[in-house]
């Protein structure tokens, strides 16, 4: 027997009535700063604090205690001599594929798949992930989630988006891959094809966060200035020019709960697993890759090739190539690559910001594929018109402000 | 069901957004609970391992929905995976703050004629917020098992591991007849639905 | 007296009367006809508003809550 919808919400009525009572119910201190975070007079406050605390302890973490106060000093201090002086025949391939440069003194600079591999992947980003994803899981389990929706919607609708984009944009600051899935909670195609380019051309990732913190600390800032007024610029223009619907918000603004341990642990260990297995081995083989095209003199015809392209219309210079071919398979990897590359300051954050939003890595690669090629193709092709024109962009800026 | 005891029997957890599911699923799975894809989509579930009694079971935390009209892909998901699986148990989980919205899915998955049983979760926050459910009545109307959990505390897991077996399908003649007053309340002794299953 | 969803004021309460688009959706939130609703607070800039149903907060479309015809019964302070 299938019911009409009015006659089935008439029976779930009349069994609500029968089977539910209500008693008097006094608010709690929870309702109470429940309604204040999500009213905008004091809920706006209570968000950029909540963001700014988010960014900091996830610096403080991430970069100064574990990477600098640990990390850096295993691996420079012990692991790259000790590998240095046991790795047999520094004048041999192999010792530049696996150990890199003889006289480097650091694991940034080295770039061998068992040092700046290594050192990357294990030492920087991993950190990163881990504090990312622990907070990111305590605000989603304590119900401040949607209320940050809430907040952001008026923005984010003018993009051709709502609130609830605020989740793959957050996730997306933790690894792309999982934020295209979490795409899946828009409702339209338009709305997910908007976001999945957006994040894909404009939202660093954490792995990129944590080389970056190490790499270009004072201009992090100006960097993510860039990102987000490209993220406003071309929403705006991909919402005018896609055809489709914006539907609007309705979601639940839950209670807040303290978040169960066990949880939080079981969900920041499934994300961090996923991020170890896909990114670990990429990493490693990407400085493999790498390598063997600069052997192959692969790096070199390409970096020529392209120079006009790179010296006149983005103003960096030319070796900047190699690490963007680095880049589609890992971005964090490229930027630590560029960190040895002599560059201008100027030429340094343009570099930074292209490699940001040119392309996506190759997991995030996949993942749009799997959300159907067409999708994929239309977001490439937004991609090339969008690092074109912005690249050019911040050039013609920077020479107006004469520091390019 | 005559081989029973050795088939694995296949039970997804349907129900709203935000019910409390997950922590329901990892209450009753152990730690083997494994993420995967479910084809030709990107939308990822977890599923796991339950022994109970001798039986063995795969429990499937399908991705929220609101109604079997679905609004987006992980909707979609949710429908295409009980339209995949006819044999399986459906598990519904209820917000007990909520009841009305759980009680229409409800009802759309028991119209698919499956075989149901209900999980009230949430009984502490509705307890906090002076909200009473009569799940032996909602049992009773229903005319399947009907089990109030408190994921969080752990309250209430076993029993309802213990009554899946006792699923049932639900039959909406007679659930609105047991509304009007028109078929008297059998076997309504020890809050038995009068399924039969034992 | 009837007015939008979208127009009452904080802390005003009202019964939905009639929904003029479609109603699936708002039905699922468990906004339905002859439901009694509150509005908690709206957000600047045409964001959206927030209503108390029963005891639960539902945020809701600027647009959406536009479509929303309800009878104000009163006001909590």
């Amino acid at each position: 027997m299938v019911l009409s919808t009015d006659s089935r919400w008439e029976v779930v009525d009349r069994i609500a009535r029968r089977t539910v009572a209500y008693g008097t119910y006094k608010r709690t201190l929870g309702d109470v700063l429940g309604e204040l975070t999500v009213k905008p007079l004091t809920g706006i406050p209570v968000a950029v604090a909540a963001l700014f605390a988010f960014w900091s302890i996830f610096c403080s973490f991430a970069g100064a205690l574990v990477t600098d106060g640990f990390m850096v000093k295993l691996f420079d201090s012990h692991w790259l001599p000790w590998l240095q002086s046991v790795w047999p025949d520094p004048a041999s391939w192999h010792y530049f594929v696996f150990v890199g440069d003889p006289l480097a003194d650091n694991c940034f600079e080295a770039f061998g798949v068992l040092t700046s591999g290594l050192f990357v992947s294990i030492g920087v980003v991993l950190p990163a992930i881990l504090i990312f994803y622990l907070m990111m899981t305590v605000l989603e389990d304590s119900g401040y989630l949607p209320r940050l929706a809430v907040l952001v919607d008026s923005v984010l609708h003018r993009i051709g988006l709502h609130g609830y984009a605020i989740v793959p944009m957050i996730l997306g600051l933790g690894c792309n891959v999982p934020a295209v899935t979490a795409t899946r909670i828009l409702e339209t195609r338009k709305q997910r094809f908007i976001m999945m380019t957006l994040l894909a051309i404009f939202i660093p990732c954490g792995a990129q966060l944590g080389v970056m913190l190490e790499v270009i600390p004072d201009m992090i800032g100006l960097v993510f200035l860039c990102l987000i007024g490209g993220f406003c610029l071309f929403g705006y223009i991909l919402n005018k020019v896609i055809p489709g619907e914006n539907p609007e918000i309705l979601v639940d603004v839950p209670p807040y709960h303290w978040p169960i341990r066990e949880n939080v642990v079981k969900k920041m260990w499934n994300r961090t697993k996923s991020f170890l297995k896909e990114a670990v081995p990429f990493v490693l083989f990407g400085v493999l890759l790498v390598n063997l095209l600069y052997l192959g003199g692969v790096i070199q015809a390409l970096a020529a090739f392209f120079e006009p392209l790179f010296v006149t219309w983005f103003g960096v210079p030319k070796e900047t190539v190699g690490p963007l071919i680095a880049g589609f398979l890992r971005k964090d990897l490229a930027i630590a690559q560029l960190s040895v590359i002599p560059m201008t300051a100027y030429q340094m954050f343009a570099s930074v910001v292209l490699i940001s939003i040119y392309f996506p890595c190759v997991a995030t690669f996949v993942i749009m594929l799997r959300e159907g090629w067409k999708e994929l193709c239309a977001a490439l092709a937004v991609l090339f018109v969008v690092v074109f024109v912005y690249g050019g962009l911040i050039h013609a800026i920077g020479i107006l402000l004469g520091v390019a | 069901m005559a081989d029973s005891t050795k088939k694995k029997i296949t039970v997804l957890m349907v129900g709203n957004p935000n019910v409390g599911k997950s922590a329901l699923f990892n209450r009753m799975t152990g730690a083997n609970a494994m993420v995967s894809n479910y084809p030709g989509t990107t939308v990822d579930f977890t599923s796991g391992t339950l022994i109970e009694g001798r039986q063995e079971y795969e429990i499937i935390d399908v991705p929220g929905t609101y109604s079997l009209e679905p609004r987006d892909a992980a909707e979609e998901v949710a429908v295409r995976m009980i339209r995949d699986h006819p044999d399986a148990v459906v598990m519904i989980v209820f917000d007990a703050t909520k009841i009305d919205r759980g009680l229409y899915i409800a009802l759309e998955v028991m119209e698919q004629g499956m075989l149901c049983i209900v999980a009230v979760n949430m009984m502490d926050t509705a307890h906090d917020k002076k909200i009473s459910v009569d799940t032996a009545d909602l049992q009773k109307v229903l005319g399947v098992p009907v089990v109030a959990t408190t994921a969080t505390s752990g309250e209430g897991i076993r029993e309802l591991a213990e009554q899946i077996r006792k699923a049932q399908v639900a039959d909406l003649d007679k659930i609105i007849k047991r509304l009007n007053g028109e078929i008297p309340d059998k076997k309504s002794v020890g809050g038995c639905g009068g399924c039969g299953g034992c | 007296m009837q007015k939008k969803l979208l127009e009452l004021e904080f802390g005003e309460r009202g019964v939905v009367r009639e929904i003029r688009t479609s109603v699936h959706d708002l039905n699922c939130m468990g906004i339905r006809v002859d439901r009694e609703l509150k509005m908690v607070t709206k957000q600047p800039i045409k964001g959206p508003v927030v209503v108390l149903l029963g005891e639960m907060q539902i945020a809701i479309g600027l647009d959406l809550a536009a479509q929303i015809i309800v009878d104000v019964i009163g006001k909590d302070a």
